[in-house]
């Protein structure tokens, strides 16, 4: 297969290696005749011709090294780029993953209040599995469009019932997961927007409440903030934490989308001293969160255990769960019917969601993606007639209104986001968020890396991308002819055949198609 | 963490013979004038030297200690050429040849016990790469 212009990468380090004892050589001979100058090039060359030795002879760990020496290092510098290069120069701007640039343009607009109109069509390919929403040949008038307002533990008419009066909410992070200076943008900016935002399991939320916004408080699996000595539930720190006026419902979290079957993950990197006392943990390892809750090892208990957080902290109290198997779920609402016990809302998580650190296999691998989860949920409850007893979140990519609108009509009263808010910051996706090296400051605790986020004005970011996303949604809205989001069904959506959603609901969507 | 102490020795040993001749390089001191002279090097080659001893000194101190105990190796490596072609190993001389082989010895230890510092010297001997 030897062509003309073709380069033997194997010869050519054959060459460069021979080069550098010649090389040694030459410098050696030229600084005794003609200047000791020429020997700052003898050491330089003696240097390599070590390191050359080691990389060939010495170590066994790398084959590249072991064939073909110091020019293998430059597969290694190149490639170790190769993530920037691609997204600067070569990738489209719809091929990326998670978010291609397409999608993140559209956060950074409107995050940064411009205009998001686009012209000479859509990028999109029509052919393509992407469920559309379907669109009225009669609007709503503006003027009838109900307001949104979802009120949480209505339905067990709690005091503590809390409404929520724009569409959507920041999803779970931990201070520990992010930086201070992102917790407090995202805080801020929740107060900025009147929307509340979830503390994540990272225990006491000090830098969520500095802002004073109002607060999802989310119990992990290892119940951080909230833990006592074995691990489990301690009634008085909950009492303790949800008595504080910031804090308005409460989220037992049982799985999460982007590790489902596996507990919570705060790689070494990123625990600081300050984190290490918040959460009650050491430093220097990884902390794994348990898979589950030891409370909730049957259904019974399980229910139990939610029942058992309402009392205590009188909030209203729900879970987070990315949908395994429906069998399973199922049971759990016929618990739920028996004990006559109901989580005030569930928090769907799609397969897709991910902000959270997790193997591989886990995030590629396990779990129902949204659309799949949240329908099955859904119609699950309403198969129980049980739907108006709680209220359904749903998150995993919610990033735009488009996918937004989808699980709106699949069933969620409201959409959770977190990616989309950490694009609102300024998150160029440089998917370095387990490393403590984002280079953007959000998911890092190095304070020169934290210096460049501004608080103040990303705060004002947050807030403009939940006042587009609002307005964006009622727009849509009004193009389905509905007058509120809980009027949207299925009805609503174009699926194709070819789509999860379709295929998993076989009988129930083909049919619909050509409608 | 025996590691860290034996590299913290070494480190403050090279550091002390890098840094003995330092104050007598930057002024012009006969005997290294007389020195440099053999090697046919005048005022910028040996300030020159003495500036990358300084550096090298510094690093030492640092989290970044490795390049310290690179440029000490170079440093000393050139010095023991001197001292093989040009200099010899009579009297002050042999002293001299001795401390500058000792550091170049010790930066070869630090260079190894410090090795994650830096990934392509980690790789010498075998270190995985995330």
């Amino acid at each position: 297969m030897a062509s003309s212009l073709h380069v033997d990468l194997h010869k050519v380090s054959k060459f460069v290696n021979a080069s550098i004892p010649i090389g040694f050589l030459l410098f050696l001979a030229g600084g005794i005749f003609v200047s000791f100058y020429l020997h700052f090039l003898t050491v330089a060359f003696l240097f390599l011709m070590i390191v050359n030795f080691f990389y060939m002879n010495v170590q066994k760990e790398h084959i590249i090294l072991n064939n073909f020496g110091l020019m293998g290092q430059a597969r290694y510098m190149i490639e170790s780029i190769g993530p920037e290069m691609r997204q600067y120069l070569f990738a489209n701007d719809r091929e990326e993953r998670p978010f291609n640039r397409e999608e993140r343009s559209e956060v950074y607009r409107k995050a940064k209040n411009i205009d998001s109109a686009s012209s000479f069509g859509s990028q999109e390919n029509f052919d393509s599995t992407e469920i559309k929403v379907r669109h009225s040949m009669f609007p709503t008038p503006k003027e009838e469009l109900k307001p949104f307002s979802v009120t949480y533990g209505e339905e067990r008419g709690l005091d503590s019932a809390y409404t929520v009066k724009r569409p959507i909410m920041i999803s779970a992070m931990s201070y520990g997961a992010l930086g201070v200076n992102a917790v407090r943008s995202l805080a801020r900016g929740a107060k900025q927007a009147g929307i509340p935002m979830n503390t994540g399991e990272g225990g006491y939320p000090k830098y969520h409440l500095m802002e004073d916004c109002d607060l999802i408080f989310q119990i992990g699996t290892a119940k951080f903030g909230v833990r006592d000595t074995d691990g489990r539930l301690d009634d008085a720190k909950l009492v303790e934490i949800a008595s504080k006026p910031q804090i308005k419902m409460i989220e037992i979290k049982f799985s999460q989308g982007a590790k489902p079957g596996k507990g919570g993950l705060l790689p070494k990197e990123k625990i600081t001293d300050e984190i290490a006392e918040l959460r009650g943990i050491e430093k220097g390892q990884d902390v794994v969160s348990p898979p589950f809750h030891p409370e909730c090892d049957t259904v019974e208990h399980t229910v139990e255990f939610v029942k058992r957080v309402q009392e205590v902290s009188k909030l209203p109290t729900g879970f987070k769960i990315c949908l395994g198997k429906l069998s399973e779920f199922e049971s759990l609402v016929e618990e739920m019917k028996r004990q006559n016990v109901f989580p005030d809302f569930i928090t769907v998580d799609g397969a897709e969601g991910g902000t959270g650190a997790a193997p591989k296999a886990f995030l590629d691998g396990l779990g129902l993606p949204l659309t799949v989860g949240l329908y099955s949920i859904h119609e699950c409850l309403k198969r129980h007639g049980v739907r108006d007893k709680m209220k359904l979140n749903a998150s995993g990519k919610l990033i735009s209104p488009g996918a937004q609108m989808v699980a709106f009509a699949l069933g969620a009263d409201m959409v959770y986001s977190a990616r989309g808010f950490m694009l609102s910051l300024g998150c160029i996706q440089a998917l370095q968020c387990g490393n403590n090296t984002c280079p953007v400051g959000i998911t890092t605790h190095d304070p020169s890396l934290q210096k460049g986020l501004d608080v103040p004005s990303r705060a004002i970011r947050v807030a403009n991308y939940v006042k587009h996303i609002e307005h964006d949604l009622e727009e849509v809205l009004r193009a389905t002819g509905c007058k509120s989001f809980s009027e949207l069904t299925t009805e609503n959506l174009y699926i194709p055949a070819d789509t999860v959603l379709a295929e998993h609901y076989n009988s129930v969507f083909n049919t619909k198609l050509a409608s | 963490m025996k590691k860290n102490v034996i590299s913290w020795v070494a480190q403050v040993i090279t550091a002390a013979i890098l840094g003995m001749t330092l104050y007598s390089k930057f002024t012009d001191a006969p005997e290294v004038v007389e020195l440099f002279t053999k090697l046919d090097m005048g005022p910028f080659g040996y300030k020159l030297i003495g500036a990358l001893e300084l550096i090298a000194c510094i690093l030492l101190f640092t989290p970044v200690s490795i390049w310290g105990a690179i440029l000490g190796w170079g440093v000393m490596a050139g010095a023991i050429m001197g001292h093989i072609t040009k200099l010899g190993f009579e009297g002050q001389m042999g002293m001299m040849a001795g401390m500058a082989t000792l550091a170049w010895l010790l930066s070869c230890v630090i260079i190894y016990l410090r090795k994650e510092q830096v990934i392509f010297i980690g790789r010498m001997f075998g270190m995985k790469h995330k």
